[in-house]
């Protein structure tokens, strides 16, 4: 193998001044307030205008699907749901926070302001059949979010638990103040899901 | 005992390839765990502890960014093409952002201008900070780097404010940006942010950039010569250590860099430590560059352009048309090539990393005959950027 050579920085570049008093300098760092903050005893500064979690305003939503067109990282799906046994008139995005990359560009497109977005930010999960839920929901009233949110002010999800019936479709959110809420999912897409009771001649997909 | 051919021969038949094998040489694999390669990996043919042959080992972080640029409306590539260089996001959403308005003929407002050269500055400093941490851990001087991760998050600080997140900010968007300066406050906290590091700087330079160890370690090793680097097509500070004052901000300028007024810094040595000092000495003409823009503060007026057809986003066409456009980043020049044929999604687009450049075969070449010691140290000199090589 060939010898291979090594440069060694010269004596003369290197700075070295023997001081007595320099490594005391240190000590001035004693009696500086730590920058890291105990976490959960204190709490962290969010920007006001953080992008966290979704909220949607269903009332407002038009059913429009520009949101589910803009999402880059295709986590928005379009549902028909009932709500108390009455169907809404158009569908709602649901999201999907495994897929989800915060960027906003779903609020952005609205056109009509029903889909917001709220600081909140912490989505933990033990990873077990019932938290891994609370990754998909349709989003709650931004107003309730932001009275969860001031009443709890630690930046979690809203709902502790969504109850998913496979069979019936029943979706049930269990909100941390302890309200419950339910409705129905009826289909996905766009178009509306066909009367499944009506006529014989519906098929399934 | 099986026999050496055999062994090759079952490799290959499972798809891999074996190095031959030699009795004086060992085989080691350096990342991806390994903390200092951060996701990239390096096969080393070692001869004792010295280095005899690397082979840069790349691809843990492939996501096909290219290809699926060309399947998203053209506004959320945004949120897509900043991943290619993690520490500082801004550099590739900047250039896709500027290629498109050259496509569309888009006049950028002022003060989106003002606002992107902010940015990209901030995300300058908040880069080198981020690479004095890695090299003060790289060099066992962990003060420091705990130091540089905590000014760095005054940045971060600041730029969740502005953009609503603290890494991936997705805000220079086609056409401008998409939120407006939050406040004076904001501006008034940059401005105490950027004397606050300019403060911390001597300290620095008395743990890291003046210390006697650094020389010892950084001096003479990974000497790269200004032809190689030519050669190779090497940018940035690594390229200007060698002694080429090519600076895209001075060569091609872009945004408001030509009113403002700063040095390119050049070394002639080439070796880790000139790129070293080189980014130390930009750090300060970057902070320096910052005093300047907010002295001369954000004009007024709208940030993004107004343009009916914004209305509709997902349907949002750009005219046929082709646009490269290039920023200077900590990393080297880094561009983009946009391709419009008319539709609402890119035709293609092309990012020219300056990590390749650099990560790979100078990478290889300048490993060669150093101690094992001395690899993580010119892997952080070189400051490559992996998932802009794997892309
Ligand atoms: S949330 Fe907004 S964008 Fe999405 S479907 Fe409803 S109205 Fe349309
Ligand atoms: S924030 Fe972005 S990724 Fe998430 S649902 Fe909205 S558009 Fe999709």
């Amino acid at each position: 193998m060939e010898e291979i050579e090594f440069k060694i920085a010269p004596e003369s570049k290197i700075k070295k001044k023997p001081s007595y008093i320099k490594p005391w300098l240190g000590l001035k760092y004693l009696f500086k307030k730590p920058v890291t903050i105990k976490i959960p005893h204190e709490k962290t500064q969010i920007a006001k205008k953080y992008r966290g979690f979704h909220t949607l305003d269903w009332k407002k939503c038009v059913g429009c699907n520009f949101c589910g067109q803009i999402c880059p990282a295709r986590a928005i799906e379009m549902t028909w749901l009932e709500v108390d046994g009455k169907m809404e008139k158009r569908p709602h995005p649901k999201i999907d926070y495994g897929r989800c990359t915060f960027c906003q560009f779903c609020v952005d497109v609205c056109p009509t302001g029903a889909l917001r977005f709220i600081e909140s930010f912490i989505l933990t999960s033990e990873w077990e059949e019932d938290t891994i839920q609370l990754f998909d929901w349709v989003p709650i009233h931004p107003e309730k979010f932001r009275k969860l949110q001031e009443s709890y002010n630690d930046w979690r999800f809203p709902v502790e638990k969504i109850e998913f019936n496979k069979e019936t479709k029943e979706v049930v959110y269990h909100l941390r103040d302890g309200e419950v809420f339910k409705f129905k999912i009826l289909g996905y897409g766009i178009r509306p899901p066909k009367k499944q009771k009506g006529g014989t001649d519906s098929k399934p997909d | 005992m099986v026999a050496q051919s055999e062994l090759i021969k079952e490799a290959r038949e499972n798809g891999m390839d074996l190095l031959p094998l030699d009795k004086d040489t060992y085989e080691l694999f350096f990342g991806p765990q390994h903390m200092a390669t951060e996701n990239f990996s390096i096969i080393l043919k070692m001869d004792g502890h010295r280095v005899v042959e690397a082979i840069a080992n790349p691809g843990f972080l492939h996501r096909g960014f290219e290809k699926l640029a060309e399947f998203r409306p053209w506004h959320t590539n945004v949120a897509l093409l900043l991943r290619v260089c993690v520490p500082e996001s801004d550099v590739p959403e900047t250039i896709y952002s500027m290629a498109v308005d050259e496509i569309i003929g888009w006049e950028v407002p002022e003060r989106a201008q003002w606002i992107r050269t902010t940015v990209l500055e901030m995300a300058r400093v908040s880069s080198y900070l981020f690479w004095i941490m890695g090299l003060s851990f790289k060099l066992g001087v962990y003060t420091a780097g705990q130091w540089a991760a905590a000014y760095r998050e005054r940045l971060m600080a600041l730029f969740e404010q502005l953009t609503g997140a603290r890494v991936y900010h997705i805000y220079t968007i086609p056409g401008g940006v998409r939120r407006d300066i939050p406040s004076d406050r904001w501006l008034h906290q940059l401005k105490d942010t950027v004397e606050y590091i300019k403060s911390k700087l001597p300290d620095f330079d008395h743990l890291v950039f003046e210390n006697y160890i650094t020389f010892k370690r950084m001096e003479g090793i990974g000497v790269m010569n200004k032809k190689f680097a030519l050669s190779e097509g090497v940018t940035g500070p690594n390229l200007r250590a060698t002694g080429v004052p090519y600076d895209v901000r001075r060569a091609d300028p872009y945004l408001l860099y030509p009113e403002l007024d700063f040095e390119v810094p050049v070394l002639n040595e080439g070796d880790a430590l000139a790129r070293a000092l080189i980014r130390r000495f930009e750090l300060e003409q970057d902070l320096y560059i910052l005093e300047q823009l907010l002295d001369m503060g954000p004009p007024s007026g709208p940030y993004q352009v107004s343009d009916p057809r914004l209305k509709n986003l997902p349907r949002f066409k750009v005219p046929a048309g082709d646009a490269f456009s290039h920023v200077e980043s900590t990393k080297g020049d880094f561009g983009a090539y946009v391709v419009s044929d008319g539709k609402n999604k890119p035709y293609r687009v092309q990012i020219r990393g300056p990590s390749i450049a650099h990560g790979i075969r100078v990478l290889e070449h300048l490993l060669v005959g150093s101690r094992i010691a001395d690899v993580p140290v010119i892997l952080m000199s070189l400051d490559n950027c992996p998932p802009d090589i794997d892309r």
